[in-house]
């Protein structure tokens, strides 16, 4: 070796880290490990910020529906278990499911509202209803990479079909189980193809992208009642503002949060903080007649999916 | 004789028909004279508790305390209209009852107000109407909870500041290229 | 010394090797892999023509293979990160014969992983709306921004030490090799000559990177565990998960680097600086790192496990007893108890040992990817019956696709860069030798303009 090199390790300077002190090294590593030590906490932080307000909408400006007095209406929805039998007594699919199924042409075999038959702490079951709940905390507004997934200044959760890029993060979000993807070509009747999309009317579906319960907002800002709500046989949906403190079944017009707090209303999985819209009244169908020890509710079924030619369901 | 038995009869029978009558109008008589006056407020808007107040007395004055009075609100909502219970009071001691009511629509409210007096049989009502004007928006719904501070912002500055550190490594590509031209030392071949 | 130039001319023939000569082994082996490739493109064509349908995926289980091989594929590429960023910091000498390696396997694992975020989506042709319309909120969008912030980094990082060695190609081919190689070769040496100014400069670029890179790759999987743990489903609402996917991003990684090495170290011949002992130090950390998972494992199911919430005791059964059983059990066994087994008796503890359980690590992580993803979304949410899914042949195909991908960039790799850092081994081995010896005055080196940065 040449003389000049057996000399200080300055003197040919090793190309790397050797020339920065190991003490100093180590404590810009300590500095280091030490911000990254509450990563670990991160998730729970996170996920308890949500969209402090409405996000706009993507479909471009819309004006909201409002009362006379321009109050931007809340929708909210309050199901009366006791009046809820599954359509045990109408002897057929939940009407409430076939009706939404019909009016939104929705593929077999998505069920935007599903009634599930839950078992009762103390023996039993009860049959429950459950549309999207339009939670005011949404899992899956939260974590839409593109928003595609958004909230509306009247409290509910849609999605823009034409944004959705079908990555399903939203479908592992929900702890409902209400969304649904269209993993083939959906069926669309010829007259549907025609149909002016827009995110509260999901006409046509698009294939590789989600769906689900809407809460009807294009019928409601109109004055209607949802398809649900009118077609159950029982009136156990009701259908109302949180904002005009109303609701009605289509029989009768109640002021809504008297007749949540007088008949000890409850929401799903309430733990979870998701803070839905959606409200239940207790109960079994025992208001119409139906024994708490009598199990099983036919199935859905598309009838309408029969009209389209090489209709594809898939499972769910 | 048979004239002071026929009158005397008569007489009897006038009574009963009387009293009979008398009983019969009694009871209701004795509802229908209780005094109801209603005192609804004059102005009242959207998210402002008003007093919806009614005064019950008896025919002679005194109060009627204790009667459970039940406030009834016409409602209409997507084409359905009913009366809807928008809560109860009890009379006090002055013979009022006082509902504290927070309106949530604008325009003519119909109340009604339904009560048993003590000892009736059938419930009574009245209806009084008052006005609403409009307010501000009641009900928003904030999603989570806002923490200062944890925002997206501070995940952009953390990003930039990485890409500005590896910018600054490119420039030393930059000055090793540049380099290049310097000071070679001496060719020499074979063994290194 | 005559000694120690014949070991340098030794060092740099292994590394100019493969780019002098081709074998007809290696174009079997790229046809191979080209052909398994072009199959999983067919296969993808046909998602791309009907949809996600022909996959198992379906609403209750809405992830599945694709995800679990992404999260796999960016779990390995924490090789490079380990072995050339934590070990260059702490001066492990031993490393430097397989840092190139290791850097290279972090840039492709990152291009096949995101590869398959692209695979799984429902409308592939709107994938820049995650750039175009990203939600600083969403978890994916975390992911992209520190996928691709660790792509950029690896990238710098794999050619920045590259840089000598590149120059010791340019000037040691040049007109023995193709004119696009030589111009390759040229531009990327950028004009490193191995002067006083460009060492400097080099040194002080590495010592950034290398700690740079190491809060990033940290971060990556991080991110990557967070798009299950923002979620609120049973098994996966877990504040552990964040430590417990970096963990075995680490531990996997380990494990493709033993595989790739002695695949390469039996192709080319490096057995000379590829030893034993490089086998055995990675041996060491994989099972030291299998010991880390085990603790992660046994919080993450003791702490379930004794309380039993309601969802909490479907998964536990699922895992150890029903659906999953076969695979988690392998996982847990072949996985992380082999490796450390395997690395204490002495009987197993050597280069043939530790790539076998090198192998059963790589397969065990894919399995507990799957199984974590799978698992998860099969906890019912509401009173329904679990449902079940099974990957179609598409989804097999488009993972062998993936391998091949992976294989193939490795091999293409191999054939047009130096694979092992010569200057970097070179260093080690003057240091070594240099202990060795006293005061011996040498022949003079001198120092070339190319290759070694010592002089």
């Amino acid at each position: 070796m040449p003389p000049e090199q057996a000399a200080t390790p300055e003197s040919s300077p090793k190309p790397w880290g050797a020339t920065i002190p190991r003490r100093r090294l180590l404590r810009m590593l300590g500095l280091g490990a030490l911000s990254v030590a509450p990563m670990s906490v991160l998730p729970e932080l996170l996920r308890t910020v949500g969209p402090g307000r409405p996000v706009e909408p993507v479909d471009g400006p819309r004006k909201p529906a409002t009362t006379r007095d321009g109050r931007i209406r809340q929708w909210t929805m309050i199901i009366d278990l006791r009046s809820c039998d599954g359509c045990q007594s109408v002897g057929g699919p939940p009407r409430c499911t076939a009706a939404c199924i019909e009016g939104h042409l929705a593929p077999e075999p998505m069920e935007w509202i599903e009634v599930y038959e839950q078992e009762l702490a103390g023996d039993g079951t009860r049959f429950v209803p459950t549309p999207c709940q339009q939670c005011q905390n949404p899992p899956c507004v939260n974590v839409c990479p593109v928003g595609a997934t958004f909230s509306t200044p009247e409290g509910t959760v849609l999605i823009d079909q034409d944004r959705c890029i079908g990555c399903r993060i939203c479908m592992a979000a929900c702890p409902y189980d209400r969304r649904f993807f269209n993993w083939g070509e959906p069926p669309i009747p010829p007259a549907a193809l025609l149909a002016d999309y827009s995110a509260e009317h999901q006409v046509p579906a698009r294939k590789g992208t989600v769906m689900k319960c809407d809460f009807c907002p294009d019928m409601a800002r109109a004055g209607t009642l949802p398809y649900c709500v009118q077609a159950c046989p029982n009136d156990a949906i009701y259908y109302g503002d949180l904002e005009e403190d109303i609701a009605t079944n289509g029989r009768v017009v109640v002021a809504a949060s008297r007749f949540l707090a007088e008949n000890d209303a409850f929401r799903q999985r309430e733990e979870l903080g998701t803070k839905p819209r959606v409200y239940y009244i207790p109960g079994h169908g025992e208001a119409v007649g139906r024994d708490v020890f009598t199990p099983g509710r036919a199935p859905a079924e598309w009838p309408w999916t029969e009209i389209v030619d090489g209709a594809q369901p898939w499972q769910r | 004789m048979n004239a002071t038995i026929r009158q005397t009869v008569r007489a009897a029978l006038v009574l009963v028909a009387v009293g009979a009558l008398t009983v019969a109008l009694a009871a209701p008589a004795v509802a229908s004279h209780v005094t109801v006056r209603t005192s609804m407020p004059s102005a009242g808007a959207v998210g402002e508790i008003i007093p919806l107040a009614i005064d019950l007395h008896t025919p002679d004055g005194a109060p009627l305390s204790g009667t459970t009075v039940t406030y009834y609100l016409h409602m209409s909502f997507a084409g359905v209209e009913g009366h809807a219970v928008i809560g109860r009071a009890v009379t006090d001691d002055a013979g009022v009852a006082a509902l504290r009511y927070e309106p949530r629509t604008t325009g003519l409210h119909q109340v009604r107000m339904e009560y048993l007096a003590p000892g009736a049989t059938t419930i009574e009502s009245v209806v009084a109407t008052f006005d609403v004007a409009g307010g501000t928006q009641l009900v928003r719904s904030a999603g989570g909870v806002d923490i200062p501070g944890i925002n997206p912002g501070l995940l952009m500055v953390v990003l930039g500041g990485v890409w500005l550190i590896l910018l600054r490594v490119s420039f030393r590509l930059v000055a090793i290229a540049r380099a290049g031209g310097a000071d070679v030392p001496p060719e020499g071949d074979g063994p290194r | 010394m005559a000694a120690l130039s014949g070991w340098q001319e030794r060092l740099e023939e292994t590394a100019l090797a493969p780019v002098r000569r081709t074998s007809r082994r290696f174009w079997a082996l790229v046809a191979a892999e080209v052909a398994i490739l072009a199959w999983g493109l067919y296969a993808y064509s046909f998602q791309l023509r009907d949809g996600l349908v022909v996959t198992g995926m379906r609403d209750r289980i809405s992830w599945g293979l694709y995800i679990a091989t992404f999260v796999f594929f960016i779990g390995i590429s924490h090789a490079g990160t380990l072995i050339s960023a934590i070990l260059r910091v702490s001066q492990a000498r031993w490393r430097t014969p397989v840092t190139r390696i290791a850097e290279f396997i972090t840039v492709v694992a990152l291009i096949c992983g995101a590869a398959f975020v692209v695979i799984d989506l429902g409308r592939p042709d709107r994938v820049l709306f995650v750039f175009i319309y990203g939600r600083w909120q969403s978890p994916i969008i975390w992911d992209v921004l520190a996928i691709t912030t660790y792509l950029t980094a690896s990238i710098v990082y794999l050619f920045v030490p590259m840089i000598p060695d590149l120059a010791l190609f340019r000037d040691s081919l040049k007109g023995r090799t193709s004119r696009w190689r030589a111009w390759l070769y040229r531009t990327l040496a950028i004009g490193w000559n191995g002067n006083v100014g460009q060492r400097r400069s080099l040194a002080a670029a590495i010592g950034v990177l290398m700690i740079l890179i190491m809060p990033i790759a940290v971060s990556v999987h991080t991110v990557v565990s967070w798009i299950f743990a923002m979620t609120l489903r049973v098994p996966w609402n877990s504040a552990l998960f964040g430590a417990f996917f970096v963990a075995g991003a680490i531990f996997s990684g380990i494990a493709i680097l033993i595989v790739v090495m002695a695949i390469l170290r039996r192709a080319y011949k490096l057995h000379e600086y590829v030893t034993e002992k490089q086998f055995l130090y990675l041996g060491y950390l994989l099972a030291a790192f299998a010991a880390i998972m085990i603790y992660a494992n046994i919080n993450e199911l003791l702490i379930h496990g004794y309380k039993l919430e309601e969802g909490a005791g479907f998964h536990l059964r699922q895992l150890f007893l029903n659906d999953f059983a076969p695979l988690f059990w392998f996982y847990l066994i072949g996985g992380l108890f082999g490796p450390i087994a395997i690395v204490l008796f002495p009987a197993t503890r050597n280069t043939r040992g530790i790539v076998a359980a090198a192998i059963l690590v790589t397969v065990a992580m894919w399995i507990e990817r799957y199984v974590i993803v799978v698992s998860g979304l099969r906890v019912p949410l509401m009173p329904y019956a679990p449902a079940d899914y099974a990957p179609t042949w598409v989804e097999w195909s488009i993972l062998a696709g993936g391998l091949a991908l992976f294989a193939l960039l490795i091999t293409l790799f191999t054939k047009l860069f130096p694979i092992i850092a010569v200057w970097e081994v070179a260093e080690d081995h003057e240091a070594t030798v240099s202990a060795f010896e006293v005061t011996s005055p040498a022949v003079p080196e001198m120092p070339a303009p190319s290759g070694g940065t010592y002089s």
